[in-house]
């Protein structure tokens, strides 16, 4: 196992598209917190910010893309044609040929996901969190380190759960698609929220309440419930997918 | 030594049984679209069959632990990503089964790949490609090598190694089953033959033993397929 986890690890890092997702989610969310801060500053003294000890945390948002962009290329990579002259070659016959037993491999997969998303996203949080504190000062209590820990779980939960639906998809444009629209453009999730309650569970967005106090959602869910939502989400996600990857054939 | 027996894949194969002895070439011919890469596909673990077993070396390819130190396979393409360097392909194979790095060095000199190790594998003609996937097939130096269409996109040279190459791997003792649609490449490499038309084994023995009755391999190889064939 330890040596297919470092064959994914291998695999993900050798990808040039891995280390875009790789450098926006390093550099997005620490570039936001600084050239929101004025913005922020204000916002504060006007008291439109429910919770100042969200700022932070709110800027994480923007670098989850760099985590879906990494689940999505870890598994849509296996998917990609090899070559023109051979159409349908893809990595995915070498990937079966090292490693034919599939649990293995796609738990070996998941978890060399999860270590450089969850890296990712503890470095990010921490640079943000600072040059928060940096910028507001006293404005902004100091972040504890559940909240900090919360996030990155978040963020690892988020690449999951893009990694699952690529692997659904068998195609990373579909997923990468969906989710860059939910989660920049407009969240279709959030507006599910103005019409039932219950949208505020739906995967994107349920994770947020572990790390975000003062969120604009018709429902409060504790910090723990929020985790365990996703983490079933994501872990019902990842059994249709690994059931559908065993049944197909390669 | 690999044992395919009565394999059977809706609308593909039908009752498919043939073995591969090693220190022996098997050919495996067929027209295209007769089933020979399916066949190797559920040998391989990469398709299903509906009925039937097919064993390597008295197992089923997924159940070895460290299946490229058991079996080389080379099928369709290099099998490596085209942003990967074919390097950075075979490392991530290695690691996969635990063999060293050194390895990797080893078979891109065997494959004569070296001088383009660092190359982006989106960048390699199709007969470097089939370098690279051979490189791979070759990493764990197993007893078993299961070759789909090796030839295609060869130069001659290339043709001429790989025939030397195939023969000396028998001569090691290695079994070797390739699978192909061209009678030429085959004459003078292979020991035993399987050929196989719609789904169906229609003829298998040693290469005398198939050939008996026709002037060359080839002759038996269109009247055994021919079915109506026409161009």
């Amino acid at each position: 196992m330890v040596s297919l986890v470092h064959a994914e690890l291998r695999k993900l890092l050798g990808l040039p598209t891995a280390w875009i997702g790789l450098v926006v989610g390093l550099v997005a969310a620490p570039a936001l917190a600084v050239l929101n801060a004025p913005a922020a500053r204000r916002a504060v003294a006007d008291g439109l910010i429910r919770d100042p000890s969200d700022l932070g945390f709110q800027d994480l948002g923007i670098g989850l893309l760099g985590a879906m962009i990494l689940g999505v290329v870890a598994v849509s990579s296996e998917f990609t044609p090899t070559g023109d002259d051979t159409p349908g070659a893809r990595q995915l016959t070498a990937t079966l040929l090292a490693a034919p037993r599939r649990t293995r491999l796609l738990a070996a997969k998941a978890i060399a996901l999860s270590l450089v998303v969850a890296a990712q996203g503890l470095v990010t949080a921490v640079a943000t969190l600072a040059l928060t504190e940096r910028m507001h000062g006293a404005l902004v209590p100091p972040p504890q380190p559940g909240r900090v820990l919360a996030a990155v779980l978040y963020w690892t939960l988020l690449g999951l759960l893009a990694w699952s639906i690529t692997l659904l998809a068998r195609n990373g444009m579909i997923t990468l698609a969906v989710l860059i629209v939910n989660s920049t453009v407009v969240s279709l999730s959030y507006l599910l929220t103005k019409v039932t309650p219950w949208a505020a569970y739906l995967p994107d967005i349920v994770g947020a309440h572990m790390f975000l106090r003062g969120m604009d959602v018709p429902v409060e869910i504790p910090p723990v419930t929020a985790g365990l939502v996703m983490t079933a989400w994501v872990a019902a996600l990842i059994a249709v997918a690994t059931l559908t990857f065993h049944r197909r054939d390669a | 030594m690999i044992a395919i027996d009565h394999l059977s894949r809706p609308g593909r194969l039908h009752d498919v049984s043939f073995e591969a002895r090693p220190g022996r070439v098997t050919g495996f011919l067929g027209p295209n679209g007769a089933g020979k890469t399916s066949t190797l596909r559920v040998l391989l673990g990469l398709d299903r069959a509906r009925d039937g077993t097919a064993l390597v070396a008295g197992r089923r390819y997924a159940d070895w632990p460290r299946p490229l130190t058991v079996v080389g396979a080379l099928l369709d393409g290099s099998g490596a990503h085209r942003a990967r360097s074919a390097r950075a392909h075979l490392r991530w194979m290695a690691a996969s089964n635990g063999l060293p790095r050194s390895r990797v060095d080893e078979v891109l000199d065997l494959v004569g790949l070296s001088a383009e190790a660092g190359k982006r594998a989106g960048r390699f003609s199709l007969g470097m490609s089939r370098r690279l996937g051979l490189a791979a097939a070759l990493l764990g130096d197993p007893p078993v090598l299961i070759l789909d269409e090796p030839v295609n996109g060869l130069d001659p040279s290339g043709i001429r190694w790989m025939r030397e190459f195939l023969r000396s791997s028998a001569g090691e003792g290695r079994t070797v089953l390739l699978s192909s649609h061209l009678m030429g490449e085959l004459a003078g490499v292979a020991d035993d033959v399987v050929i196989i038309d719609r789904g169906r084994v229609v003829a298998s023995g040693t290469v005398g033993e198939v050939t008996a009755g026709h002037p060359t391999l080839e002759d038996a190889f269109l009247a055994l397929t021919a079915g109506g064939t026409t161009w």
